[in-house]
């Protein structure tokens, strides 16, 4: 600036300033949200800028002698490092500044010589040449130092703390139902991860030091129209290092044929896996990556997104393949959970995914997010289809011995255990399943409004559920040639049933009218065993002629013998039945003891006169002791046993 | 071919059954158009293709737009075919013979043209990485006057581009993390041109020991043309769809970078020539197998219109930036003519950029597509099976 103060414009001075302020009126005019009049502003200024340049020019070539003297110490600072092994940025942050300058110095010559005529000079066109020449290989220089911090301060980083992996038990559908063991199962603990608790897990990608240096490499390149050898290379280690990341998720590619064949267990892994790392890649890495480039590459206008999108495309699309396939599987029945894990988690990261592919480009991805949640939800849906038709379906040529909790029961009731876990999912899902049920959604909130949720899709469904079991159940029972063991049989299991809803947040989908009912149900089955078994039993205890005070010895001996052997009868075949829940067992043999041995005490208290006689083989403590045997599992005999 | 031979032969085709069939009812009637009208929009689709002119770059064989007119092809082809197969008056057909055989063998393709679609949808990555590069040669050679260092620039990205363009498939497959881990033992070596970087290859694969020469191979199993009675019934719809999806899925893996491609071209389809609407494509597979024989050998990123010229100009700009270098200097000529050919190479640049991204969804419609008519034929082939109960 003295210069043109003192009027005797030197021309190093005027190139220099002329260049710098044309660099920087450049560097303005490419910011984006300029407003109409400065940008108007600008381009004057550009304009005139130019008009100097042309003057300092036709003036005479003295100021390219200091030009070539910059260029050269420039030239000497880059040259240097061609021949040392050292990176740069390792040699400690003075060479990078130092390396920095030069390279700007150079660049901004090239500018300035640019901004010049160079049709005629000849000196001048190789000063400029020359200058370009050593931008290169600078360039090549920074492209080389920008890879070698991006890989050397990458940081992986645990994904353990973030998410409590889910470790619920698979619950399968096996014909056999050898799998289906009654323990409760370490449920909504896996589950208890919240939307927001991952919301702000953003983790350095590259150690937070060196971002500065990242941005003033991209910041030099990019001014010297560097931009794109940027890009790309900045882009391939991001790539490179995501991809690195996913397999080290443990998630490996697959290809939709490998799915399709896998096994349950192996696939139902694979889809906890794909549930877990699908949040972690979402949320975590590439919402890291998202900001990553926005430091480095914010304020370059789309680069930043085009950057990202590059980088996170082909991993977002092998993790949707996954999806895709396990959606275009078999709809069996056990998927049905794994399935709704997979739909939450898309559900929840769509808005997420909206976020970071909110840019045109992106919206491919989008879309890609948007088609194969709307698919693992009618997979979901078939699932559910396929649990209920299992479960209809399921046929046994055989009584089930004992007349115990069939297992179908224990695998349908413990499965729709966990639906509630799922209640919005389901309801959403369900909806348009049934018309009559559509309208009504209920929120997550349990227990506010039992009435409302006794009403929504989800509690119609397994209320459905439920009643296809009962009549698969009834089906079963008629297997039993013994009326009374039927009875017990379907007592025993709409008890358990009743038991697993009122246990569970079940009962507030199948409401108490439900509860009610299908207690007087069992009950009522227990009544239609007692008389089943007991009536023709005390039938022998009868007082034929109420009036008379007794009956005769012989009578009394005939109805004593008929007793015994009905009663041991019973006796032996009914200790082999089964009463699982001891609570129900209990019940029964109160009341049929109040039955059977008050029957029989009053029998023999009216006949007390015959009593010592050897005909009353049983004791009525005998007897009230014998009850207590039944329904026990293990087959009994009282016939060899003389206890008394 | 004149349309009249074609009619001539399928109208004797028809004749010869109405011999053999002894009842036909309207439905049948009903049937056969549709499946003449079937074959013989496959045929005039086909021949359409088949007849891109070469001198028109924009529509040439394998060009970015060929594809997606092909693709396009595909899409309204299977929709026609679905129709026959779906909407037909008796469902029950699906599941007797021989289509109880040929669906689930239908079944099966799909889902192998599935991982191909996804294979080919990372190939694409890899030519968006191209395309970038070139744009870089075209932005450093555009620079006037072309000096040292854009020379360099380019020649340092042109090495880039032919190198990776150039990759065989069994490197592609191989690129693990390891080997391409960005070591620098290079450095203190005294080179002003080192090799860049920046090399990306196929690195996310479909799965371990994917070969998609071998799943289009597998594509052909079974893939036999229907014979006798057989020939007039829903077994001709399926084969031909059949010998379409196998072709389309052979095109694109030979057009874009693909995890292993050994074989590609050894791969025959059973489609016999006297078959009208199979001319045109065996007269494709033809062309295509020929230039896929040449690239192979010297081991080829694909035979993308775009990427070829690419390929070509990029060779030429090598020489010129080579001669630049050992020059130091160049004539006016020579470097008008590098500008020519930068501008040259800027079209397939600005191709790429316009049709990549609706070609990469265009393959996702029709992964999209496939999984939808595979779907809609299991339930169908579900809903037979339950209203007929199986005869014991």
């Amino acid at each position: 600036m003295d210069g043109c103060q003192s009027g005797v414009p030197t021309y190093e001075g005027d190139l220099h300033v002329v260049a710098a302020a044309h660099h920087i009126v450049k560097a303005l005019g490419a910011t984006k949200n300029l407003s109409d009049d400065l940008r108007k502003i600008l381009i004057d200024l550009d304009s005139h800028l130019s008009m100097i340049t042309s003057n300092i020019d036709s003036k005479g070539g003295r100021g390219l002698v200091d030009v070539e003297e910059r260029l050269d110490q420039a030239e000497r600072k880059i040259m240097r490092w061609e021949t040392d092994p050292m990176m740069i940025w390792d040699s400690g942050p003075k060479e990078a500044s130092d390396y920095l300058e030069a390279v700007d110095e150079t660049g901004k010559l090239v500018d300035g010589l640019r901004g010049l005529s160079v049709h005629e000079n000849r000196k001048q066109k190789e000063i400029l040449h020359r200058a370009m020449n050593i931008l290169q290989m600078a360039m090549s220089r920074l492209e080389e130092e920008l890879i070698h911090i991006l890989v050397r301060h990458g940081q992986q980083f645990e994904p353990k703390h973030m998410y409590s992996r889910s470790i619920r038990k698979d619950i399968v559908y096996d014909e056999s139902f050898v799998s289906v063991e009654d323990e409760p199962i370490k449920e909504t603990s896996s589950r208890n991860y919240s939307n927001d608790e991952s919301g702000e897990c953003i983790v350095d990608l590259v150690h937070a030091d060196v971002i500065p240096d990242i941005k003033s490499i991209a910041k030099v390149m990019f001014s010297s129209n560097y931009g794109p050898e940027f890009c790309e290379a900045f882009i391939s280690v991001q790539k490179e290092a995501l991809e690195q990341y996913f397999s080290f998720l443990g998630t490996e590619n697959l290809s939709i044929e490998d799915v399709l064949k896998m096994e349950w267990t192996c696939l139902s892994s694979k889809m906890n896996k794909w549930t877990w790392s699908m949040k972690i890649i979402v949320r975590v890495y590439l919402a890291s990556e998202k900001q990553l480039c926005d430091q480095v590459l914010g304020g370059l206008g789309s680069v930043s997104s085009y950057c990202f999108l590059e980088i996170s495309k082909a991993t977002i699309l092998c993790l949707l393949n996954f999806g895709e396939a396990v959606a275009m599987g078999p709809h069996r029945p056990e998927k049905l959970l794994r399935l709704l894990d997979m739909y939450e988690t898309l559900a929840c990261l769509l808005r997420d995914i909206d976020t970071l592919f909110s840019e045109e480009a992106g919206s491919f991805i989008q879309l890609q997010f948007h088609e194969l949640l709307e698919r693992l939800g009618e997979s979901a849906i078939a699932a559910f289809e396929a649990f209920r038709v299992a479960i209809s379906s399921n046929g046994s040529l055989y009584p089930f011995a004992g007349g115990g909790v069939h297992p179908l029961n224990k695998y349908v009731m413990n499965y729709i255990r966990m639906f509630p876990e799922y209640c919005n999912t389901l309801n959403l899902l369900l909806k348009n399943q049934h018309p009559g049920v559509a309208d009504q959604v209920t929120e997550p909130d349990y227990g506010l409004d039992a009435s409302l949720l006794t009403s929504c899709p989800m509690a119609y469904h397994l209320r459905s559920i439920t009643s296809c079991l009962e009549s698969n159940l009834h089906k079963k029972s008629q297997l039993y040639k013994d009326e009374a063991l039927q009875h017990i049989f379907l007592m025993n299991n709409i008890h358990y049933l009743v038991q697993k809803v009122k246990g569970s947040e079940l009962r507030l989908f199948f409401g108490d009218e439900w509860i009610r009912k299908h207690n007087a149900m069992f009950q009522q089955h227990a009544m239609n065993y007692e008389r089943a078994t007991w009536s023709s039993v005390v039938s022998f205890l009868k007082d034929d002629n109420p009036g008379s005070s007794s009956m005769s010895k012989s009578t009394f001996k005939e109805r004593c013998k008929g007793f015994s052997v009905a009663f041991e009868e019973v006796y032996k075949t009914q200790t082999s039945w089964s009463i699982p829940d001891p609570e129900l067992r209990e019940d029964l043999r109160i009341s049929t003891s109040l039955k059977v041995v008050l029957a029989y005490r009053t029998f023999l208290g009216r006949n007390l006169a015959y009593t010592d006689d050897k005909c009353v083989k049983h004791t009525v403590e005998h007897v009230e002791n014998s009850l207590l045997d039944l329904f026990e599992g293990s087959s009994r005999s009282l016939r060899n046993s003389r206890r008394w | 071919m004149p349309a009249t031979d074609y009619q001539a032969s399928f109208l004797g085709r028809i004749s010869i059954r109405r011999n053999q069939v002894i009842a036909m009812d309207g439905n049948h009637e009903q049937e056969l158009q549709d499946l003449e009208l079937f074959s013989k929009h496959v045929s005039e689709r086909f021949a359409e293709l088949l007849s891109s002119p070469d001198d028109v770059p924009f529509d040439a064989l394998l060009s970015i737009s060929w594809l997606r007119k092909l693709l396009d092809f595909f899409l309204c082809c299977e929709a026609e075919f679905k129709g026959i197969l779906m909407m037909g008056n008796d469902p029950s057909q699906i599941s007797k013979p021989p289509l109880d055989r040929l669906i689930p063998e239908f079944l099966d393709r799909s889902v192998k043209a599935l991982d191909v679609c996804n294979a080919v949808t990372n190939g694409l990555e890899s030519v968006r990485h191209y395309q970038k590069l070139a744009e870089i040669v075209v932005s450093a050679l555009e620079q006037k006057p072309i000096g040292d260092g854009q020379s360099r620039r380019a020649k340092k990205t042109l090495t880039s581009l032919i190198s990776a363009m150039n990759v065989d498939d069994k490197e592609c497959s191989a690129a693990k993390a390891t080997e391409r881990s960005w070591s620098f033992s290079r450095r203190g070596v005294s080179s002003k041109d080192r090799v860049p970087e920046h090399f990306r290859s196929v690195s996310n694969h479909v799965a371990k020991n994917w070969s998609a020469a071998k799943q289009i191979q597998a594509m052909t199993n079974n893939l036999v043309p229907p014979r006798g009675a057989e020939g007039s019934g829903l077994a001709s719809p399926v084969y031909t769809m059949s010998v379409i999806m196998v072709f389309v899925m052979w095109a694109l893996v030979a057009a874009i970078p693909c995890q292993e491609r050994n074989g590609l071209s050894a791969i025959h389809f059973p489609a016999p020539k006297q078959l009208n609407w199979a001319q045109s494509i065996i007269g494709l597979h033809e062309k295509i197998g020929e230039e896929w024989k040449k690239k192979e050998k010297k081991g080829t990123a694909g035979l993308l219109d775009e990427m070829q010229k690419m390929e070509k100009l990029g060779n030429i700009l090598m020489d010129f930036t080579d001669s630049f270098q050992f020059h130091g200097d160049i004539t006016d000529q020579k470097a008008e003519e590098a500008a020519a050919h930068a501008a040259e190479l800027a079209e397939p640049c600005r191709r790429m950029e316009e049709g990549l991204l609706p070609l990469q969804m265009q393959i996702r419609e029709v992964f999209h597509r496939i999984v939808k008519t595979r779907t809609e034929l299991l339930n169908a082939l579900d809903q037979v099976g339950k209203s007929s109960p199986p005869l014991l």
